[in-house]
């Protein structure tokens, strides 16, 4: 796969005859890390060399100019996006810390009943796709008919609504409770490290649990929780899905829904180009704060002494915590997850559970009248598939590469593998059209295109995921093999794959079922045979016709439940939030 | 794509439950004229048609896609539903990476259709069908023969008939400014519907600028779609719909949503909404003959049922619509159309924010 993928976009480099001979004598493994040097260029740094060259350029004579730039911030309005997009960012990072941190603690440190119930609470969390968790919320929380408010009018006789889903409130907290689980995945497994001795020996010195808590425990995983603290805020200002159809109504625009705008006609990649830079910088940004913040290190849990970890006994308390996740499991998973099932099966969803509310009609006019929905499954399947193989076998190379540390320089390998994590999905979207959308390559439409634009997304995920693999294989049993005789990739074949096999295919699920409901690095790629269920759903929303939206989202999530349970049989229990 | 073993796979139960349930889709045998014949044949040969719509809703545009393939069976539609703003940024997407795959384009916008024709990407073609048309969709056509009109849309105001009886409903689109109606509206947006711009065009030349502050004051839920209004109505969370299509909200009535339709005092809007085969399509021979299946008496009754305006004299119109000639009509001329849109879409943003 990687080779053909290798030779078919690795432009090759003029050769002098002269080295004919030497490049003859070179080891695979050097071939092999020219390849990956080309797929990382072609995936990830071609794209974005392009998109940054383009913002300078004029439309339709390429000619050197700054006017994108002066378009692009020239306007009240737009800059008024920026902003709204990193205080969205901010609210809603900050909330999805406020929500896991103590469910991580819980269910990592302490005797809280329900564990169980609080692993399959982030586990929906994170499977349902953020812009069916918007749609479930508008019917929850729409201002005059969506069911909370009806409930709280008819509880207080009041007039005004409990929430208004279509506020700047509704949409921190809509895209936060689809967040969270990335925060419990870090806090989690940073304080599953932290060893019951450093509590004790604040205990001893006179601290209660909660002082031991928050003096202790806390500050011990605060990169991890700092980590959450950015993921969220990154994904939150690259989320199109949930801005399109609560920021539209609720008349809020965020830089997603502004770089859609400068789509329109005529389109103005350029402009768009120009427009998403500063978001580059502020994620570089981000990134270099953490570095920054953490430097001091003193965060060291982990030692060589024993470490026994003991779950402290909360007493009563444990029912609080209890509560408290089960109500973000209510309103994250439960809830939205109740309104959509009703939605699909209703006539009109505000008209509530009732007999005559009931039908068929949105299951029957998806699966036998609408033309393009089942092939959008089949296409989500066999692109997040595709793209998942590419991503995992790229990364499991270049993760071998660097940890073996066989060629010079491989760090560089490993940078631009984790560079897309930093790159919002819409911006690398525009990336790949405006680098090959068009002639020579002319990808525009095809299937390749979104394939590759995801395993370039996707491959962070992936490369984190094959590295820890690797790294928990010693050399020494290759070694051994290699003092036997064994080639180098033979004795990967025999040895290392065997032994990485499980680790992979979790990371081979995890991209597959992120990359099966992406929406922003699929939006501006999808030609008419080629959009994937998340589109499709996007430009159904478009006319506000839930009760059909919530049929199809219904039908992405058994796709990816088949998935997530073939995971679960084949890989263990938590794959999907085992930190990679 | 080989779409339809794939589709057997996925839907393999689905199949077979609707193989049970479903009487059989009669092939009925279809008389074609002599010219529909040569261009079928030719078709059949392509085997498909790639149609970017935003005229009518997604049901309808699936419909009228499955009626094209029942009247000509061996070619498929390719229905790409989206609002017209989005149906013609995905064309201009496809024109920026020089990539053919739209055969036949259809919007709400008629200045979509003078700039293409201006542009040279629409195919010179007049539908045999064409001549048959109601006279309305004949004058509206372009004179040499580059686009159809496909749609005699009608946008006016609907109210929730059980919150919101009659007298108590505003007459007018004028009255929508009245702050007895903050929070109960829902409109589209002229952003992505072209019906919307239109009306919005409309309401400027009347009223002005300050109708627009004045409508936004009273916070209109704004959605995307022009049909928008209709499921947000229907769904009980707001009470007025504003320039909603005729068309989805008599067949959402027709479903049994308590919606009934405001022929506005001054003026109910008409959107001429024009078809083109593109110049560049990729299935040629499809595309011109999906042109004759929209002219032609097929669409007509296939969209029927949808409540859309009969194009054609020997399709009755649909159950419960007003006979055109009784009412006010307004209607943007094209220069309007396409000095306009950009100018009231920019306007709106700037009022609305988004």
């Amino acid at each position: 796969m990687s080779t053909a993928l290798g030779k078919s976009v690795v432009a090759t480099p003029p050769r002098r005859v002269s080295l004919a001979r030497r490049i003859g004598r070179i080891e695979p493994v050097m071939l092999l890390w020219i390849l990956l040097i080309g797929a990382l260029l072609f995936l990830v740094a071609f794209p974005l060399g392009k998109l940054f060259l383009v913002s300078f350029e004029t439309r339709g004579t390429g000619a050197f100019t700054l006017s994108n730039y002066v378009t692009a911030y020239g306007r009240a309005r737009y800059i008024e996006a920026v902003v709204n997009s990193l205080t969205l960012g901010l609210a809603s990072a900050t909330i999805a810390v406020v929500l896991a941190v103590p469910m991580a603690w819980a269910v990592s440190r302490t005797d809280m009943p329900g564990k169980g119930l609080t692993w399959t609470v982030v586990l929906g969390a994170f499977i349902l796709p953020p812009y069916l968790g918007a749609v479930g919320w508008i019917l929850l929380a729409g201002p005059n008919s969506g069911f909370i408010n009806v409930f709280w009018r008819w509880l207080t006789g009041s007039e005004s609504p409990f929430f208004n889903v279509y506020s700047f409130e509704g949409l921190a907290l809509v895209i936060a409770l689809n967040a969270f689980p990335l925060v419990f995945i870090f806090v989690k497994s940073a304080l599953d490290l932290v060893s019951s001795e450093m509590e004790d020996a604040a205990n001893i010195l006179g601290a209660g649990t909660w002082t031991a808590m928050r003096k202790v425990s806390l500050p011990l995983v605060w990169p991890a929780i700092m980590a959450g603290f950015i993921i969220v805020f990154l994904e939150t200002i690259a989320l199109f899905g949930t801005p399109a159809i609560i920021g539209i109504p609720a008349r809020i625009n965020v830089v997603t829904t502004q770089l859609w705008q400068f789509f329109e006609y005529p389109v103005r990649v350029e402009v768009a180009a120009a427009y998403a830079m500063p978001l580059l910088l502020v994620t570089a940004g981000m990134i270099a704060t953490q570095k920054l913040l953490l430097s001091r290190k003193g965060y060291v849990s982990q030692t060589g002494k024993g470490g026994e970890r003991r779950p402290i006994k909360l007493g009563a308390w444990r029912w609080v915590m209890f509560a408290w996740c089960a109500m973000v499991g209510m309103i994250a998973v439960a809830m939205p997850l109740f309104v959509l099932l009703q939605a699909s099966f209703a006539k009109a969803w505000g008209r509530g559970l009732s007999l005559d509310n009931l039908t068929f009609a949105n299951y029957y006019l998806l699966i036998f009248e609408h033309d393009m929905a089942m092939t959008s499954i089949w296409n989500t399947i066999w692109f997040s598939a595709t793209a998942a193989t590419i991503a995992v076998l790229l990364a499991l190379m270049v993760a071998y590469i660097v940890n073996r540390r066989l060629v010079p320089f491989g760090e560089v390998l490993g940078f631009l593998a984790l560079a897309p994590f930093v790159i919002p999905g819409i911006v690398m979207a525009i990336g790949f059209y405006a680098a090959y959308a068009a002639p020579p390559l002319s990808l525009y439409g095809t299937a390749a295109l979104i394939i590759l634009a995801f395993a370039a997304r996707f491959l962070p995920i992936a490369y984190a995921n094959s590295s820890s693999a690797i790294r928990a294989v010693h050399p020494e049993m290759e070694e051994a093999a290699r003092i036997l005789g064994s080639g180098r990739l033979h004795a990967i074949r025999m040895i290392t794959a065997p032994l990485v096999k499980k680790s992979l295919l979790g990371g081979w699920l995890i991209v597959f079922i992120v990359a099966s409901r992406e929406l922003s690095a699929a939006i501006f790629l999808v030609g008419p045979r080629t959009r994937t269920m998340s589109v499709l759903l996007y430009d159904l929303s478009e006319a506000g016709n839930f009760e059909v939206l919530a049929a199809f989202g219904g039908l992405l999530l058994v796709v990816t439940l088949i998935f997530v349970g073939i995971g679960m049989k084949l890989v263990g229990r938590d794959f999907m939030l085992r930190r990679g | 794509m080989t779409g339809i073993t794939k589709r057997t796979v996925l839907g393999a139960t689905a199949a077979i439950t609707a193989a049970a349930i479903l009487p059989a889709r009669r092939a009925a045998a279809q008389t074609y004229t002599a010219h529909e014949q040569q261009l079928y044949d030719a078709a059949k040969a392509e085997g498909e048609v790639t149609w970017y719509t935003g005229q009518l809703q997604a049901q309808p545009s699936e419909a009228v896609g499955h009626a094209f393939t029942d009247r000509f069976p061996g070619v498929r539609c390719n229905v790409v539903r989206t609002t017209s703003q989005v149906a013609f940024q995905r064309l201009s997407q496809d024109y920026r990476a020089s990539v053919a795959q739209c055969d036949v384009f259809s919007s709400t916008d008629y200045s979509h259709f003078t700039f293409l024709k201006r542009e040279g990407r629409l195919m010179e073609y007049r539908p045999v069908n064409a001549a048959g048309m109601v006279k309305a969709a004949r004058e509206a056509a372009d004179p040499d023969g580059y686009f159809q009109v496909t749609y005699l849309a009608l946008y006016l105001l609907a109210r929730r008939s059980d919150n919101l009886s009659e007298a108590d409903a505003p007459k007018s689109w004028r009255e929508l400014t009245d702050p007895k109606w903050r929070n109960k509206m829902a409109v589209g947006h002229p952003g992505f519907s072209g019906a919307i711009g239109n009306w919005a065009i409309m309401m400027r030349k009347a009223y002005g600028e300050p109708f627009f502050r004045e409508f936004a004051r009273n916070n209109p839920q704004v959605g995307r779609s022009a049909g928008d209004p209709v499921t947000t109505l229907n769904a009980g969370e707001r009470m007025l719909g504003v320039a909603v299509p005729s068309a989805a909200t008599l067949f959402s009535a027709s479903r049994g949503n308590p919606l009934t339709l405001i022929y506005p005092t001054d003026g109910t809007l008409m959107v001429a909404a024009p078809s083109g085969a593109i110049k560049s399509a990729p299935k040629p021979n499809a595309a011109k003959l999906f042109m004759e299946f929209m002219t032609s008496p097929a669409y007509s009754e296939a969209t029927r049922g949808f409540y859309a305006e009969s194009l054609r004299p020997e399709v009755r119109p649909p159950e419960g619509s007003r006979p055109l000639d009784e009412l006010t009509l307004i209607s943007p001329t094209p220069e309007e159309v396409e000095n306009g849109i950009p100018e009231v879409r920019e306007l709106w943003r700037d009022i609305f924010g988004v």
